[in-house]
């Protein structure tokens, strides 16, 4: 096991660390706002594993950008070669508008629920109306 | 070989890491949005290290503007401090 393989192993250990503690704050923190938070830190973490898993670790990957308006064929092998994947990242751009869609909807309805019950701890909304 | 990318995202990650845990445990919630904010600025370094620079463009603007402007509306209408 070479040392850069350690270093990847790393890094998607530490992404694993941040979807248990945001899932953790999603089940166990009562209060609305705090599971707000910990929702968007969990889906910013989904899409940035998601894009690592289309990263090369060469010592110079490309961007996933022809650098020519008509490429040739040597070109297009040296791409291949040396450019990262880009279909995670166009996966990822439209999964970010729609986790900011979600979030403005969960925020409007935990101001309706601060409006009804006068609170946002989700206990006392559950014994307020009688569960 | 490790490359100077990979020490960066190391570097990154782990800040997020400590960022999410500050904010999941914190009580005062603006400053819960803040260290929220902090965690997708690293994100979003991360972003541009991973050779996505669009996706970069769009996550500055939305994960620490419109995240932040609707969670700091919510609890202007709400309230401050999470007790219990």
């Amino acid at each position: 096991m070479n040392p850069e393989h350690v270093v990847v192993l790393y890094l998607y250990a530490a992404l694993f660390v941040v979807f248990g503690i945001s899932v953790y704050g999603i089940v166990i923190k009562p209060h609305i706002v705090k599971k707000l938070i910990a929702l968007s830190i969990l889906g910013d973490t989904a899409n940035t594993l998601i894009i690592l898993l289309g990263y090369r670790t060469l010592p110079k990957p490309w961007p996933p950008v022809f650098p020519e308006l008509e490429p040739s064929l040597e070109l297009i092998e040296e791409f291949t070669k040396l450019s990262v994947d880009p279909l995670p990242q166009v996966l990822v751009i439209t999964a970010i508008v729609i986790n900011m869609a979600v979030t403005a909807l969960l925020a409007f309805l935990a101001i309706q629920v601060y409006r009804l019950y006068g609170t946002l701890d989700f206990r006392k909304v559950l014994k307020l109306r009688g569960w | 070989m490790i490359t100077l990318g990979l020490v960066l995202l190391a570097y990154l990650f782990s800040i997020a890491m400590l960022f999410t845990y500050k904010a999941i445990t914190e009580k005062d919630l603006i400053k819960a949005v803040i260290f929220s904010a902090s965690q997708s600025v690293a994100y979003a370094i991360a972003y541009a290290v991973l050779l996505a620079p669009d996706i970069m463009l769009a996550y500055i603007a939305i994960g620490i503007g419109v995240y932040s402007i609707i969670l700091l509306y919510v609890i202007s209408k709400t309230e401050r401090y999470e007790r219990g």
